[in-house]
């Protein structure tokens, strides 16, 4: 094995396993790496992606030296940014305008680098969707305060469990259960007056968006096993927040 | 008036989620207003006597196709963009109340709301799968590269 197809393997499944993590479709994962890997001049060369790992194999030259890599990847967030940065390294490699050195510092950056919004920005962020979509659901214009606070209570619940707890899911419905908690308290105290539009509202931030188009671009693409597992993913999520809700509405009302 | 506060209220929304998904900065905007489209194309198409579906269709087609239109005019993913255009659709109402009524054991209400949702969901995927197909004409689906070429 060269020394140069060494690096580029690993600069290719950097760039997949990046992607992955971060929200692509699997369909843009293969390709990425598909092209990166024939504009550093190797043949043969094969890609395959579920949502949880990679495989990349290609030939050093025609005929012989045949690679093969993988690599799991555990975590999955959203960081859509973070696709568009390793896309952008992954076009200027492909045009020859960068060496593999440098795509691979570039992707190092890209991989160690913190989120591009400060958290407090998130959390707002989240408020103000939570507090637009309980108006646009059908509450009033007065809603929007309630859900505002109920919605960040979600969204930062769900940043702090998951801080400590490794199962997702179990955050999903903590942070759905605050969510709605806040929700019905803030409504009895007397803020508030149409109580499911604001509960809908103080969801609205935790629902599956990236998993669940991913899931219908994949399915499309023909990568079934991608999209099977994104959709469950999405629908496991979905699960997750209807049983916090479920738990806070049996408890207090 | 009312249409033009909700509006308001949906680009508002849309950049909040454009923050939570960590869209590049120069998406947020761009999102914000294909949410902002999604939600008027919705209300237009009921005003106009359509049913639920068939409009949560037009509103998803339309919202696709401008978002993989502006994905490839200044090089970004197209789902940066196509997020935001159909999260204002997505049947959050819809499943709420599913889950309420099987809570309250109202069976029978919580398989027709549970029924509602799954057309509406699929009503947005159908949008999404049309926009695709206009937009991969001649191309093969699979060979796509939004920005290359």
């Amino acid at each position: 094995m060269g020394a140069k197809a060494d690096k580029v393997m690993d600069v290719c499944l950097r760039a997949g396993e990046i992607m992955l993590t971060y929200g692509a479709e699997t369909y843009r994962v293969e390709e990425t790496i598909e092209r990166m890997a024939r504009a550093a001049g190797f043949t043969n060369v094969h890609c395959f992606s579920t949502t949880t790992g990679i495989f990349l194999s290609f030939e050093e030259e025609k005929g012989n030296g045949d690679l093969m890599q993988m690599v799991r990847v555990d975590d999955r967030m959203q960081d859509l940014n973070k696709v568009t940065e390793v896309n952008q390294v992954s076009r200027e490699f492909t045009a020859g305008d960068i060496t593999v050195q440098e795509a691979e510092r570039r992707l190092e950056e890209i991989y160690a680098a913190k989120i591009q919004y400060p958290m407090w920005l998130i959390h707002l962020g989240a408020g103000v969707a939570g507090g637009g979509f309980s108006y646009l659901f059908g509450g009033g214009l007065f809603d929007f305060i309630p859900a505002f606070l109920a919605a960040m209570v979600a969204s930062f619940t769900l940043v702090t469990i998951e801080g400590y707890l490794r199962v997702r899911f179990a955050s999903e419905i903590a942070a759905a259960f605050a969510g709605s908690s806040t929700a019905i308290a803030l409504v009895v105290l007397g803020l508030g007056t149409n109580m499911d539009q604001i509960i809908i509202g103080s969801l609205m931030p935790l629902v599956p968006g990236v998993p669940l188009t991913n899931a219908v671009r994949d399915l499309l693409s023909g990568d079934l096993l991608a999209g099977m597992s994104r959709g469950v993913e999405a629908l496991l999520t979905s699960l997750s927040i209807a049983s916090g809700v479920a738990l806070a509405i049996s408890i207090f009302l | 008036m009312q249409l033009l506060t909700e509006i308001i209220l949906t680009f508002a929304a849309i950049i909040g989620f454009g923050i939570i998904f960590s869209v590049p900065r120069r998406a947020l905007l761009l999102g914000g207003m294909i949410g902002a489209w999604t939600w008027t194309a919705l209300q237009g198409s009921l005003y106009l006597g359509i049913t639920n579906v068939v409009a949560t269709v037009i509103a998803s087609f339309t919202a696709a196709v401008i978002a993989h239109f502006l994905a490839r005019r200044v090089q970004l993913p197209v789902t940066t963009l196509s997020i935001p255009g159909i999260l204002p659709l997505v049947p959050g109402s819809l499943a709420y109340f599913t889950m309420l009524s099987f809570v309250e054991s109202d069976y029978i209400n919580g398989l027709e709301y549970g029924v509602e949702t799954m057309l509406q969901a699929g009503a947005i995927a159908a949008g999404l799968v049309l926009a695709l197909s206009v937009f991969s004409f001649r191309k093969g689906i699979g060979n796509r590269y939004e920005t290359g070429d």
